[in-house]
């Protein structure tokens, strides 16, 4: 494979990494970190670095829910998938999310402004039913909130025409 | 190299700091819970307003007391000892606070949560009083909410570390192992398994280098004790860890947490460091023989990873998909050597039966189950926290520390251990919190998640939900997981549908049956809860399937949302509606049933006017 400037640098993120030490997770999580995704040519420059096949490397990628292969969207919006949400109406919250933005979880929308990732559980529950927006919890949210606020991120006016 | 007598001299002498301040001490806890409502912009304001008034006070940060429901927690510590702990101190209330508390010396009663030391005054009762802590027994807890998680002469003063030393300086490897199970300490993570003699199958085996594993992969929804532990008292887990090392020959642990908890993680990565440059990690500990040293493994977002096997696979760079036992971990387990695997807590408790003896672990709990757990509290509830209790305690005292359930409802079911382990009906309420006494009921008592759920939830759609979890994190491997949990799913969704069959109570019982025939826990227990529902809560299933009739009126294929009355505020809810299902048409309103994806946001900003009716009425009833 060529190299480029993007593998050179994955190079250097990974250069510290062993083969047969355990380091897939952690080299795919630095990539991860510093693109916001794992590119395509990333695959390759963590196989030779660990001395892994490229088939192990993609494999792991697609068994965690956590990696993705494509650049993430402007805004993320993380909803909560646990029992705590779930039983005061996130699976409502989910509907409306999908219904205002158009598009089904673990998407986003063409224009990749906001895409929906199912979360799990992290025992933040005080704050049930709540979503991660970039990271930042929002919480207690009645239906109507969540759809505000999808109506918001869509870039919607309040009524729609 | 420091002896452990001169590390807990220099300990102590920063700890007095912390005990007797000499000047306020404000300290804001910082977890995972509190940052979610604020509170790292809370400590953020108090120390750029002790700076701008010119305050003489020090700022600082401490970990989780539990106290869930009442974050942020802010402890205010005085150089007379008194310790009054502070409830929902978010960025906007801290110049009331300061101004109240430091700048006037005052109580501030109407901000106070308790006095955590000292006597209760102005109308603040004592920590101790309050309902959720008076049921408490803290042992794994002691440090939490009362160190700084990121200063190890805060752990080690209070005794941390004492036990390792003691090991390292006059108990063989037989003698940690004897304590450890003299002690019966079971593992945490849920199958219960007496970790002493797991370790004595790592130190019997005969391959070297050998491992030790903690799994800090708490991927049971509803439960988050370990994060708890992690968050506010790292080095406990890591001083267990150590012991575990010790006691068996092993010369290096992972750590595998999950993606969720990234506080966790810096906070156990501060912690390893901190120990190496103490010399508790490394080559040749506190001058002994013995050397040992550990990293954290991020995992992925992956439920499987939490399975044993699945874990070593992960740690292994291999997908997490548990792997056919035998040969169990002590004999192959990481990079094919000999390895232990125990959860955070039981770790954790080592600490403290090494330091203390098998004799005081035994002093709490029941004689089956000597000892005490962590669980945490979630769902309908009025207070959301995590508190330590010892075996035995009924689950009434734990719904009763909680307050309770809120809004005039009732109990319906009780959701321990996580989507596996099972759900019993609300008459279980005084069952003991015992491993044996869940399993005679058909469910699990797990690692300490439990979620109280009231009458306003379906079971078939709490049914349909966890369906989706279980089928979701199946790995694939095995036919009857990857494939039952799917037909699972179709056949509860499809009575939540209204298309429910006679022949769907023997299809799910056989599914029931089938599905366990896996390699790993996941597919073993897969249909539990379903099973468990399915055994509890038969009318409710029957009126679904032979009636068409979801009597909590959740379930979508057999509700409508109907207008019911004319009010002001159906033109709010024709505005919110998501799909513009809610219509005028010729002055009068009505919900367009083919739009409306009974989401409630219109019942929401309309209850007056909307209701929600079953979908299907038997003709008998029709007027």
């Amino acid at each position: 494979m060529l190299e480029t400037e993007a593998t050179l640098e994955i190079k250097h993120l990974i250069s510290d990494l062993k083969p047969g030490d355990g380091d897939l997770l952690a080299a795919l999580h630095r990539v991860q970190e510093r693109f916001g995704y794992i590119p395509k040519d990333a695959i390759g420059v963590v196989a030779r670095q660990l001395r892994l096949s490229e088939a192990r490397v993609y494999g792991a990628i697609t068994f965690y829910a956590e990696f993705r292969l494509t650049p993430p969207p402007e805004t993320g919006v993380s909803w909560c998938s646990g029992p705590a949400c779930w039983l005061k109406g996130s699976a409502r919250v989910r509907d409306v999310l999908e219904a205002v933005l158009g598009i089904r979880m673990g998407e986003s929308t063409p224009d990749n402004r906001v895409g929906l990732h199912l979360g799990q559980c992290n025992g933040t529950c005080e704050c049930a039913p709540m979503l991660w927006v970039n990271g930042r919890v929002q919480g207690r949210l009645s239906v109507a909130e969540a759809i505000r606020l999808a109506r918001e991120l869509k870039g919607e006016t309040e009524t729609p025409p | 190299m420091s002896t452990y007598a001169e590390l807990r001299q220099q300990a102590e002498a920063a700890w007095r700091a912390v005990e007797s301040p000499p000047r306020p001490r404000v300290a804001v806890s910082l977890n995972t819970s509190s940052i979610a409502v604020g509170a790292e912009e809370s400590l953020a304001a108090l120390r750029s307003e002790v700076e701008r008034r010119g305050l003489v006070a020090d700022v600082a940060v401490t970990g989780d007391t539990g106290l869930s429901y009442e974050e942020p927690v802010v402890e205010v510590a005085w150089p007379d000892g008194r310790r009054i702990l502070y409830r929902r101190i978010t960025a906007d209330m801290v110049p009331r606070l300061v101004e109240e508390v430091l700048v006037k010396d005052g109580m501030a009663p109407e901000l106070a949560l308790a006095v955590a030391s000292g006597q209760a005054r102005d109308g603040v009762p004592e920590l101790t009083s309050l309902d959720f802590w008076k049921v408490q027994t803290r042992r794994l807890m002691a440090n939490c909410g009362v160190i700084d998680p990121e200063n190890i002469d805060h752990y080690i003063a209070r005794g941390g570390y004492e036990g390792l030393a003691k090991a390292l300086e006059g108990m063989s490897q037989e003698e940690v192992i004897k304590e450890v199970s003299d002690s019966s300490l079971w593992g945490r993570g849920g199958a219960a398994f007496p970790a002493g003699r797991k370790w004595d199958f790592l130190r019997t085996a005969k391959r070297t280098p050998k491992y030790m594993i903690c799994n800090a992969d708490e991927g049971d929804p509803g439960a988050f004790v370990n994060r708890v532990l992690l968050e506010s008292d790292p080095h406990g887990v890591l001083e267990g860890i150590l012991l575990g090392g010790y006691a068996t020959g092993a010369s290096h642990a992972f750590i595998y947490i999950r993606h969720e908890y990234p506080l966790a993680f810096h906070r156990l990565n501060a912690a390893i460091q901190q120990a190496r440059e103490k010399g508790l990690l490394g080559e040749h500990i506190l001058g002994s023989d013995f050397s040992f040293d550990m990293e954290v493994v991020r995992g992925a977002g992956s439920y499987v990873c939490g399975e044993e096997s699945g874990l070593i696979a992960s740690v292994d760079d291999d997908r997490g998909m548990p792997r056919i036992r035998p040969p169990y971990p002590a004999q192959s387990g990481v990079f094919a050597r000999p390895t232990n695997v125990n959860n955070v807590e039981t770790y954790a408790y080592v600490s403290s039966i090494i330091r203390h003896g098998a004799a005081w672990y035994r002093e709490l709990g029941t004689e089956q189950n000597p000892g005490t757990k962590m669980f945490s509290l979630s769902g309908h509830v009025a207070r959301v926290g995590i508190l330590e209790v010892p075996f035995g305690t009924p689950v009434r005292v734990l719904l009763e520390a909680a307050g309770g359930v809120p809004d005039g409802r009732a109990l319906k079911a009780i959701q321990a251990g996580g989507p596996l382990a099972g759900l019993l009906p609300a008459r279980f309420i005084d069952i003991p919190l015992e491993p044996e006494a869940f399993r005679e009921q058909g469910a699990q008592m797990g690692g300490g998640g439990i979620v109280f759920v009231d009458d306003s939830v379906c079971v078939i759609d709490l049914d349909v939900m966890v369906g989706h979890f279980v089928e979701d994190e199946s790995c694939g491997r095995c036919t009857t997981c990857r494939g039952g949990t799917q037909r699972m799913v179709d056949i509860l969704e499809r009575i939540a549908a209204g298309g429910g069959r006679e022949s769907d109570f023997e299809r799910l019982q056989l599914l029931g049956r089938t599905i366990p025939y896996a390699n790993c826990a996941h597919g073993q227990a897969a249909p539990t809860i379903m099973l468990n529902t399915l055994e509890h809560f038969t009318e409710e299933y029957r009126q679904h399937v032979l009636e068409k009739r979801c009597p909590a009126r959740v379930c979508k294929g057999l509700i409508r949302y109907e207008v019911v009355r004319e009010s002001n505020g159906l033109q709010e809810a024709a505005d919110i509606c998501p799909t513009r299902a809610v219509v005028q048409e010729a002055g009068r309103w009505r919900i367009d049933q083919a739009l409306c994806i009974k989401c409630d946001a219109c019942r929401e900003v309309a209850p007056e006017a909307i209701e929600v009716v079953d979908a299907l009425v038997p003709v008998a009833e029709r007027g």
